[in-house]
């Protein structure tokens, strides 16, 4: 059966996502481990379905200020991904990349942006071959755009982007674990509704 | 002392006499304040999107050229005079600056070119507005003295 919206989705067909996402969090973490120098494991990722009025209640409110990275996804399949980062996770990267810590937002120097920019990037590649690994597709990535500012704002642009289709979004929240210290992860997932059917098609928990 | 009246996504609310109206956080969306000062009737709407696409049942105030008429045609219902309505707009920003890829992220001009087509289309003239650029806006609107205020981060305080 063809899915018109996120939430269609059945058990089976969101626990395809849920296996997606571990294996990418397993990726990134690896990523990390070599490219900060220290060991980084992960905690049991989550799928989660958002209605557009939710989502921004449910990562901490609209006005909360959050850095985010935004990448395109094309080839087989057409989507964008998009990186949260809190501040709790940058001032760990900027602390292994040997990088002063930042208080706010404010601080962040363009060296550091470059740094979470790279690592956004590196977490969301690892997340884009675990889907093209186990589906067998081709993907390309595009250059990663970072924006800074209001959390509702920047959930504004995968919505009104998949506005047309969908009031709903998929999250991938998958807590990276250092020395006993958790840090929030999260990816928002969003293939296109042709290349979700595609992609379930693909993985074969959807036949013709 | 009364609390604020938020206006959620693809929403409108209204409020008459005094209130004040608020959206959080206007990305590429865009918030639009009517007003008639005569009769302090005040209404915000958050759009999403720029038009409506075929019959769908989509909840109208999502987007531009049918949340605005809508809400006019409720104004008047509750006493507002068409000639009298103005306008405030913010948003429509461009949140990422997306290195070769045109169409993707750019939601917000088209939301901009719509709000401001089908305003002139149903007589309303924009009074002020404070849309594009790169950053969120959060919009007050104030009922009682048809004033808007514009918070974002890093910048100064915008008086709409």
């Amino acid at each position: 059966m063809e899915i018109r919206s996120y939430d269609e989705m059945n058990k089976d067909e969101i626990d395809v996502f849920r296996e997606i996402g571990s294996i990418g969090t397993g990726n990134a973490a690896t990523a990390l481990s070599t490219t900060l120098s220290a060991t980084i494991t992960m905690s049991l990722p989550e799928v989660n379905i958002l209605d557009y009025s939710t989502v921004s209640a449910f990562l901490g409110g609209p006005e909360k200020i959050i850095a985010a990275v935004l990448v395109h996804i094309s080839g087989d399949i057409e989507g964008i991904m998009l990186y949260l980062l809190d501040l709790n996770f940058i001032n760990f990267v900027l602390e292994k990349l040997n990088l002063e810590c930042i208080k706010t937002y404010e601080d962040l120097t363009d060296l550091d942006k470059s740094a979470i920019s790279e690592v956004s990037n590196i977490i969301i590649s690892s997340y884009a071959s675990a889907v093209s690994q186990l589906a067998g597709i081709n993907t390309r990535l595009s250059v990663p755009a970072m924006a800074i500012n209001m959390l509702g704002g920047i959930m504004s642009v995968p919505m009104s982007e998949y506005g047309y289709v969908t009031d709903k979004m998929m999250m991938i929240g998958g807590n990276f674990v250092y020395e006993n210290q958790e840090m929030t992860s999260n990816l928002l997932m969003l293939p296109d509704i042709k290349s979700l059917n595609f992609l379930l098609k693909k993985l074969g928990v959807i036949c013709d | 002392m009364i609390s604020n009246i938020v206006v959620g996504i693809s929403d409108m609310k209204m409020a008459r006499n005094e209130g004040v109206l608020v959206t959080y956080a206007l990305g590429s969306c865009i918030g639009i304040c009517l007003y008639d000062p005569v009769v302090k009737l005040a209404a915000m709407i958050h759009i999403m999107l720029p038009v409506k696409l075929g019959n769908s049942n989509d909840n109208v105030f999502k987007f531009a050229d049918s949340g605005i008429p809508e809400t006019l045609r409720k104004m008047e219902i509750f006493g507002a005079v068409r000639s009298r309505i103005v306008a405030k707009i913010a948003g429509g920003a461009r949140m990422f600056d997306i290195p070769g890829n045109g169409s993707l992220g750019n939601i917000g001009m088209r939301n901009i070119e719509s709000v401001r087509q089908t305003l002139r289309a149903q007589g309303i003239r924009i009074l002020k507005e404070d849309v594009g650029a790169n950053y969120a806006r959060t919009l007050y609107f104030d009922c009682k003295t048809g004033n808007g205020v514009i918070k974002s981060y890093g910048r100064n305080e915008i008086v709409l």
